[in-house]
């Protein structure tokens, strides 16, 4: 466990501001104490201090997780987000996309957001912007990718896709060994 | 009329003056520096440690004071002034002692054959002036050779043959000589120093390296010599684990200003919402999605023929 390099954290602000406003995430601090990124065999953990101090103890090999993993670095150093790190992005996202009921199910199989399911979107979102994607009832399900700008929406047919699928909750039971 | 009283507080009053000690204090009045070598009384140490200091301080002073003024005082429109003495205390050198020079290559070949150093005059007996002339410099013995106003040509000797100028070469030779051991005396010295000798050697392993990885392959599939290390590459240092969370938001926070100021520095392409025209969407559709380069290159065919059918028209 180590704290990211200058490249390394460039690398997850980067994607990160694709989805959420940064600042605001930076300076918060949940439960009263600040919080840290931790690199750990590639992935990404976002730490409370105390439980990173704890975390020191533990030997290399021993430590599986700590903290939340906010996603992991490729071997060619490119940093790619998981869907754990929904709980944080939703609480500071820029631009958001709710889905109908009929389209939350397909979506959490993994499949892109069509116009047919599209409920509501921010207005004046542009085109490939990283969205977070939410169902009706405000519970945030996943993020993505928009195809189309908001306004470039209006004109599509009803099969067209609004939203590449990039991570949904669902993957929480499809990909259980390799996500954390 | 009873006075035991008076003469008491008269004793008491010039007590002060007098130190009793079983061993009295040294005084260096140059330094103005008391040193009392009287081993502590354990049981006024013991008893109450203030008071102990305050009278051991209290005698030092006064035996000070009363050297001081026992010294002879001379009258000065400021009152008496006494010349202090010069001081006895012995006090250690501030600097270290200068490092021996390393000895030059005849020291050390006269030291392993015991040979003793002659010092040798400046000066040297001229039979023929009957004086006493310099060895070497001004008017010289050692330019006799060339100075005189005849000189012995050895009987097979070549028509144009210059003693004057065969005498000086040597000398100059010598010379020369000379100051070249001197440069090779220094060069050794220098060479012996510790610290040159590792860098020099931290230089030598860095050519090394870098010859190493300077081929085709960089290094990766040359042969090895006999005895070769392994190149060892740089480091990669972290941060440490442990340091405080609150620092770590500083530095990202430092680092996400630096990317904002970056990214406007940067030329950005204006946004679709600025102007009504989507460029990039006008380009796809005009070329049928094969994209801006094709579209110029079909225009450009385009005017090129229709110039073309002019012409043959």
């Amino acid at each position: 466990m180590r704290p990211l390099t200058e490249d390394e954290s460039k690398a997850v602000f980067t994607k990160l501001a694709n989805y959420i406003v940064l600042y605001p995430f930076l300076i918060q601090d949940l439960r009263n104490e600040p919080y840290c990124f931790r690199l750990h065999r590639d992935r990404v953990f976002y730490v409370s201090e105390s439980s990173m101090r704890l975390g020191i103890s533990v030997a290399r090999p021993n430590l599986v997780s700590l903290g939340t993993c906010f996603g992991k670095f490729s071997k060619s150093g490119k940093f790619k987000l998981h869907i754990t790190s929904l709980d944080y992005i939703a609480k500071y996202a820029k631009y958001k996309v709710w889905i109908k009921p009929n389209g939350e199910m397909p979506y959490l199989y993994g499949n892109h957001i069509l116009k047919a399911h599209l409920g509501r979107i921010t207005e004046d979102t542009p085109e490939h912007q990283g969205v977070v994607v939410y169902s009706m009832k405000d519970v945030p399900l996943g993020f993505g990718v928009t195809a189309r700008s908001t306004v470039d929406t209006r004109k599509l047919d009803p099969t067209a896709i609004i939203v590449f699928h990039q991570a949904d909750v669902g993957e929480y039971l499809r990909d259980e060994e390799t996500l954390f | 009329m009873d006075v035991s009283g008076l003469i008491a507080s008269h004793a008491a009053k010039f007590q002060s003056v007098t130190v009793e000690k079983d061993t009295p204090p040294e005084v260096d009045v140059g330094f103005l520096i008391v040193t009392d070598l009287n081993p502590i009384d354990e049981e006024s140490y013991g008893a109450d440690l203030e008071s102990h200091l305050q009278k051991l301080a209290r005698d030092g002073t006064q035996a000070l004071i009363s050297k001081l003024f026992s010294l002879p005082t001379t009258p000065s429109p400021d009152g008496p002034v006494a010349q202090l003495p010069p001081p006895t205390t012995q006090i250690p050198r501030s600097k270290p002692l200068p490092k021996p020079k390393p000895p030059t290559k005849w020291e050390r070949f006269a030291a392993a054959k015991g040979i003793q150093k002659k010092v040798r005059e400046k000066k040297i007996w001229d039979e023929e002036k009957q004086e006493w002339v310099n060895r070497w410099g001004k008017d010289g013995k050692n330019k006799e050779k060339e100075e005189q106003w005849i000189t012995e040509v050895p009987l097979n000797a070549d028509v144009n043959f210059d003693l004057v100028k065969v005498a000086r070469d040597a000398r100059k030779e010598r010379v020369a000589k000379n100051e070249k051991q001197q440069l090779q005396n220094l060069k050794r010295a220098q060479g012996t120093s510790s610290n040159t000798l590792e860098e020099r050697k931290k230089q030598i392993e860095r050519t090394v390296a870098t010859t190493r990885i300077s081929t085709a392959s960089m290094g990766r599939f040359d042969k090895r010599l006999e005895g070769e290390k392994k190149l060892k590459g740089v480091k990669r240092k972290f941060d440490p684990a442990e340091a405080p969370a609150d620092a770590e938001r500083n530095a990202s926070l430092a680092l996400l200003n630096k990317m904002e100021s970056d990214a406007k520095k940067t030329r950005r392409e204006p946004d679709a919402q600025d102007s009504v025209l989507n460029v990039r969407k006008a380009v796809r559709f005009a070329s049928k999605g094969r994209g801006a380069l094709a579209l110029a290159k079909d225009s450009r065919s385009k005017s090129r023929n229709a110039k073309g059918s002019r012409k043959s028209r």
